[in-house]
């Protein structure tokens, strides 16, 4: 396992994620997407952080950060959908 | 071909299959599920780069906390219907066999791997340093990020309450 294997499924991963978030018609689905955009970029900061400054884990602590603003990116917007559907 | 890699190939199929289900599926309940099993293999690729902590954050406020809220709005907005419908179909044996296979399997396995030399795990956890890391050079960003965590709460309950004329 090399840094270009984890890298290339980080991409193909956010590729994934890009084509849910333009194409879906549900905004659950388009949050659900949003979701494996977060998770490519943690998948990348992890990698990094293993592979080229493995004493230090700086990459870590940025992944950290990443999940705490997807928490609080999902409670808003789940929120938000629900504050949606209630007025149809 | 070693074995890390050979997991980790294993993972990438099962986290790109699963992606793409979470963003094909029809059905949002069912994208729902699939997007759990991609977060538990993205904590499994993070056990697999030495970030210990890391994967059981992901498992902690992802899977327990974000999609438990993500499945709690699906159920609310969907119809009740579903529930009218029969659970179960008719291959309660067929089931019970085969999940009994799978257990018998598994215990025989584990025996024999705790009866074995396990191999030595190898890299050092990765907690003590987050920590120190937290506590130290992230401490600005850190309350930040607590402070945004407090906002989006108020504003989430904000949001949700109901409206009184």
């Amino acid at each position: 396992m090399t840094l270009l294997h984890v890298l290339v499924l980080s991409a193909v991963l956010f590729a994934i994620g890009l084509f849910g978030l333009l194409s879906r018609r549900n905004v659950l689905g388009m949050i659900m997407s949003l979701e494996l955009l977060f998770n490519a970029a943690a998948i990348n900061f992890a990698a990094f952080d293993h592979f080229l400054y493995p004493d230090r884990t700086l990459g870590q602590g940025f992944v950290l950060f990443v999940i705490a603003i997807a928490a609080a990116e999902a409670v808003i917007g789940l929120a938000l959908v629900l504050k949606l559907y209630r007025h149809e | 071909m070693t074995l890390s890699l050979g997991i980790f190939y294993a993972f990438a199929a099962l986290i790109v299959g699963g992606a793409l289900v979470v963003v094909l599926a029809r059905d949002v309940f069912r994208s729902a599920i699939a997007l759990a099993g991609v977060l538990v293999l993205v904590a499994g690729l993070f056990g697999l780069l030495n970030a210990d902590f890391l994967a059981a954050a992901q498992l902690l406020v992802y899977v327990g906390g974000v999609l438990v809220l993500m499945l709690f709005v699906i159920m609310l907005l969907l119809s009740p219907q579903n529930q009218l419908r029969h659970q179960t179909n008719k291959q309660a044996i067929s089931a019970a066999l085969m999940s009994g296979v799978t257990a018998t399997f598994l215990i025989v396995q584990f025996y024999a791997f705790l009866r074995s030399d396990a191999p030595a795990m190898e890299g050092q956890p990765s907690t003590a340093a987050l920590g120190r890391l937290l506590m130290g050079e992230f401490l600005v960003p850190f309350e930040v990020v607590s402070l945004v965590l407090l906002a989006a709460l108020v504003g989430a309950v904000y949001l949700s309450r109901e409206e009184r004329p």
